[in-house]
């Protein structure tokens, strides 16, 4: 149990907390707490609780506690839930998207701050400033625009001749992909975390006669690894919990990320609630795991969200 | 040498150009169609003739419209002030603790890691109006009859708002917990030397150190709820009687469910201007808080 006297000085102070009247305030706080917790606890709890109970006791009873619970019946309504909703497909693919969505954003915003905070020459300035208006676009308008836009999108074609034709781009994972890439936000955390790497260090790299994809690849980004770290959770993240534009940009069933599929799967007849919980539940599964190996280096990198224009 | 100069410009710019290009056709590109195609009348997804600002006067003549527009305002009026002093709190209670600090952290956090889509789901079921949602499950263990929850249009948009602060708030108040951290405690010290109790170190210590990114936060806060769409669409479906319509959803129904493209682009414009003028005023207050840092 730790004391009170190491407490540091803040709203309450180590002598304050001495009087009764201190005391009193510490733990109400703490209870106060407490309840805040229960609060943010319980529904997930409550999800769990659902996902174990028998279709037939969730049209029955209004017990929040599934009636008789033992581990052969969990693990029976795990592997049904799971056959009921196939949700393999949908979670392959999501590693998938997730896995080159990492890469690219790391790789073209990472490569974008280099050249603005390392590579300064003429207009730099002015693209970094239209940079930081970008991140500032209201992302929600864009969105029946830029579908529109996926279904006449300009790309170079191999038709004998390159020439860039107008193609329509959904139902392909294109979209998502330069979802992750065209991150200005990554883009000016990374600029920010490049400004602090010393220009000394750089030219001792270029006398050595590293190129500057080598100075980029094995000595920027190294040198940042608590960035390259955030950025990267962060876009896993966006695509286990996006569902809008892959349903948006997917109509083929095969394709859909996870998010995706359980929007689809809502309020389909015949799916009744344990079943659907348990889907939320394994939805929940991914980013927990990817929360839980890199809880101590993401909270590191909240701070460098402070993004200075 | 010579060379070797215009050769390092040109591999900056070769550093740059994707990170461009893809810029160009995610955001500038789309948002620049979606403003010079509100003019045209639209045939399906592609631009027919210029007609001035026909889409914009459909939009105002969509019957609702106005009722649209009032939503939306509720769920910026609701989620400021459901939202906006939790977050504050719990990360000065959280700072304060000597016991399970950790432990209360991680605990709390715990909404935000969960993905948005599963959430939404989540709570759609917790105000679920039969026995199945836990609302109901709650409600009789008092003995209270089923309510209809979502469906009781006099307070959809607050449930809502309910779902997108229990969503949101961990993340808010990570943000406040980091910058009650760097508050020096020599200033408490001096403060509490002369004379001032808890209360008092709250209001002439903390939140004057704290005021800068306050504002910021209730600006964002602004914007991000201004353009409310998954809350709706996932959840009431703008329902019931169209109680909880946003601005976007109805945009998003205009142009990807009903056909009505033109106006939804003219919606879009619209709101994209609004928020253009909201965004200018985070800058400027964004500037002035550096400035006094």
């Amino acid at each position: 149990m730790k004391r009170f006297s190491e407490k540091q000085i803040g709203l309450l102070s180590s002598a304050e907390l001495r009087s009764a009247r201190g005391r009193l305030l510490y733990w109400f706080l703490f209870f106060l707490l407490v309840l805040m917790v229960i609060i943010t606890v319980f529904p997930a709890l409550w999800m769990i609780l659902t996902a174990f109970k028998t279709t037939q006791e969730i049209y029955t009873s209004t017990e929040i506690l599934p009636e008789n619970f033992t581990l052969v019946l969990a693990v029976n309504q795990i592997v049904e839930a799971w056959k009921m909703l196939r949700l393999g497909r949908s979670m392959l693919n999501t590693l998938g998207v997730s896995a080159v969505n990492a890469v690219v954003a790391i790789l073209i915003p990472g490569m974008a701050g280099y050249a603005i905070s390392k590579r300064k020459s003429r207009g730099i300035g002015v693209i970094f400033g239209m940079v930081v208006w970008t991140m500032m676009m209201p992302a929600t308008v864009q969105l029946v625009p830029r579908y529109i836009s996926f279904i006449s999108f300009p790309l170079v074609v191999d038709d004998g001749m390159r020439s860039v034709t107008n193609v329509n781009v959904l139902n392909t994972y294109l979209p998502l992909w330069l979802g992750a890439a065209a991150n200005s936000f990554n883009l000016i955390l990374f600029k920010n975390a490049f400004d602090a790497v010393p220009n000394t260090l750089l030219d001792a790299a270029r006398i050595d006669g590293c190129n500057e994809f080598r100075i980029f690849f094995l000595l920027m980004l190294p040198l940042c690894k608590a960035t390259v770290f955030f950025v990267s959770v962060g876009t896993l993240s966006v695509a286990w919990s996006d569902y809008l534009n892959p349903y948006l940009i997917l109509s083929e069933a095969d394709l859909l990320t996870t998010p995706a599929k359980l929007f689809t799967l809502q309020g389909l007849p015949g799916i009744p609630t344990n079943v659907y919980m348990m889907g939320l539940v394994f939805a929940c599964i991914p980013p927990a795991l990817i929360y839980i190996f890199f809880q101590r280096r993401m909270t590191g990198g909240v701070m460098m969200g402070a993004v200075k224009g | 040498m010579r060379k070797n100069k215009i050769w390092k410009i040109v591999l900056g710019w070769i550093f740059l150009i994707p990170a461009l290009i893809c810029l160009y056709l995610y955001v500038w590109r789309p948002s620049l169609t979606g403003i010079g195609w509100s003019f045209f009348k639209m045939r399906g997804y592609t631009p027919e003739e210029w007609v001035g600002f026909d889409n914009y006067i459909q939009v105002f003549r969509t019957p609702g419209f106005g009722r649209v527009m009032l939503n939306t305002l509720q769920y910026v009026f609701w989620s400021f002030l459901i939202g906006f002093l939790p977050p504050l709190f719990i990360a000065f209670f959280i700072n304060e603790m000597v016991h399970f600090k950790n432990g209360f952290r991680i605990l709390i956090y715990l909404p935000a890691i969960m993905p948005g889509i599963t959430v939404l789901l989540l709570w759609y079921f917790i105000y679920y109006p039969d026995q199945t949602g836990l609302g109901n499950q709650l409600l009789a263990r008092f003995g209270i009859e089923p309510y209809i929850w979502l469906n009781d249009s006099r307070f959809t948009i607050i449930f809502l708002v309910l779902e997108m602060t229990w969503h949101g708030f961990a993340g808010t108040m990570f943000l406040y917990y980091t910058a009650i951290q760097s508050i020096q405690t020599e200033l408490y010290e001096a403060a509490m030397i002369d004379g001032a109790g808890s209360v008092r170190r709250f209001w002439n210590v903390a939140i004057p150190q704290l005021s800068g990114i306050i504002l910021l936060n209730i600006v964002r806060q602004i914007i991000a709820v201004f353009q409310v769409l998954q809350e709706p669409m996932v959840m009431t479906g703008g329902g019931p009687n169209g109680a909880s319509m946003s601005v976007s959803y109805q945009m998003y129904l205009f142009g990807l469910v009903q056909g009505r493209v033109g106006e939804s682009l003219a919606l879009g414009t619209i709101v994209f201007f609004l928020l253009i003028i909201g965004t200018c005023f985070y800058f400027y207050l964004n500037k002035k808080v550096e400035d006094n840092y």
